[in-house]
């Protein structure tokens, strides 16, 4: 692989929209254990996850053109198409088995998914967990990985709606200072 | 909104999350176009949370490159070969999906069923109006006939109060006039005021003339017949049809002319006479 070489976030957006293959396999190398990392934390099963990473980069090479660096990112743009395509998989096979209510509903399986894969490649997540509450953690992965929404959190958390975006803005203002000290 | 309530608001957080109503995206979007300071809030929470999601990166399995390399290979062959159909659309900048709550979907369902009665009861309502509009435009038309024939019978009344009003006057003189021998079943009666010289005729009995004919009224004077007019049968309410005036009479008679009456009676065509004294 050429690991020598590098490209700038405009360089390899020119060279996908000219669907140049070595510019796609550089994008491969660099983004897909992020992307499968959120694939992962959404469907917690690693073969599914496997077919959701693929899924994911079929998604991005196919709808490259309209990529439009004026609105954001290219990272937060792969981000975005990773999370829906990976939620989507997960509210359907969810549908499918009718598990959603108890996958989501009781406290222990809720906490049993979001729980930390043994194999951490980052020592800094371990540093985040220690941080952050256990409930802080909860909300932001059930809306973030979970695609749940204000209702369905209230309800899963138990709390009231209404305290449900002033939890989620301590909890994400909590994270955001661990992050800093990093 | 100014810029620091957008920023204190908690949006810009629930926004990064995935927790934004489309609502709530759509205000906040509003303010990164309007305020750089919010837009630059909203990159650098999701530039941190972007950190976060790189803390949890795992290697995926090593065969996935190449799955995926085979396929998109295949399809640029068959892109170029003008054979590849894209099946798959994707959001051109995927935004958080909003999942309608299932109690959303049945208060929709609720409404939409509720408006399909409404709709159903305005139907038949507007039909019944239309029925009771007809009912009561009958209604109206039948009491109107009851009112003017009212009138009618108001008007009758009135003309015979009058004719009993003349009868019962003392100075009223009542001639009998019987009917003739040619005409034995006919009779009139000349009512003749000795004050005022007036002159009325009441038809008890007499056949109903031609079109073209009339009776007239004579009355005897030094043996000689004057004119006192001719008279109509076609209104029977009036029972005193006031005729000429005249000071002395020694008889009265009524004898059937053609219409508007003749300068000398026709003797074989009198139906009644009777003595005046």
């Amino acid at each position: 692989m050429g690991a020598a070489v590098t490209y700038t976030e405009s360089e390899l957006v020119l060279g996908l929209k000219a669907r140049n293959e070595k510019h796609f396999g550089y994008l491969y190398d660099h983004y897909s254990p992020a992307l499968y990392g959120i694939a992962l934390k959404v469907v917690n099963d690693e073969s599914i996850a496997g077919d959701v990473l693929q899924e994911i980069f079929l998604k991005i090479w196919r709808s490259i053109e309209r990529y439009d660096s004026d609105k954001g990112r290219l990272f937060t743009w792969m981000v975005n198409i990773a999370r829906n395509t990976a939620i989507d998989t997960l509210r359907s096979k969810a549908h499918k088995m009718g598990q959603k209510a108890t996958e989501l509903g009781s406290n222990g399986l809720a906490s049993d998914q979001l729980a930390i894969h043994p194999s951490v490649d980052h020592l800094g997540l371990v540093k985040v967990v220690e941080q952050l509450s256990k409930e802080q953690r909860v909300i932001i992965d059930l809306a973030y990985y979970k695609g749940c929404t204000q209702e369905e959190i209230a309800k899963i958390l138990d709390i009231p709606l209404g305290t449900v975006k002033t939890r989620m803005r301590n909890a994400i203002i909590q994270l955001r200072n661990i992050l800093k000290q990093m | 909104m100014d810029a620091s309530r957008f920023i204190s608001s908690g949006l810009i957080e629930a926004y990064v999350s995935g927790l934004a109503t489309s609502n709530e995206v759509q205000e906040l979007e509003r303010g990164m176009k309007q305020y750089p300071e919010v837009a630059a809030a909203v990159d650098d929470c999701q530039l941190d949370m972007e950190q976060y999601v790189t803390l949890q990166s795992k290697t995926p399995p090593s065969d996935l490159k190449q799955r995926i390399f085979h396929i998109i290979v295949n399809e640029e062959a068959a892109r170029e070969a003008g054979t590849f159909s894209e099946e798959q659309v994707t959001d051109e900048f995927p935004e958080t999906k909003t999942y309608v709550s299932s109690a959303w979907r049945w208060i929709a369902a609720a409404a939409i069923i509720l408006l399909l009665g409404s709709l159903w009861m305005n139907y038949v309502f507007f039909g019944q109006v239309n029925d009771y509009k007809g009912r009561y435009e009958a209604l109206t038309v039948t009491q109107n006939t009851l009112a003017s024939e009212s009138n009618l019978y108001k008007a009758r009344i009135e003309q015979m109060e009058q004719s009993f009003d003349l009868m019962k006057n003392p100075s009223m003189k009542a001639v009998k006039m019987p009917g003739t021998k040619p005409f034995p079943t006919a009779l009139a009666t000349v009512y003749w005021n000795q004050q005022s010289k007036e002159v009325f005729v009441m038809v008890n009995n007499l056949p109903e003339p031609a079109a073209d004919k009339q009776y007239q009224l004579w009355a005897i004077v030094d043996g000689k017949p004057v004119d006192m007019g001719v008279f109509e049968m076609s209104n029977p309410h009036e029972l005193l049809q006031k005729m000429k005036s005249i000071d002395n009479a020694e008889m009265f008679a009524i004898t059937l002319e053609k219409k508007g009456g003749s300068p000398v009676p026709t003797l074989d065509q009198m139906y009644v006479a009777g003595k005046a004294s």
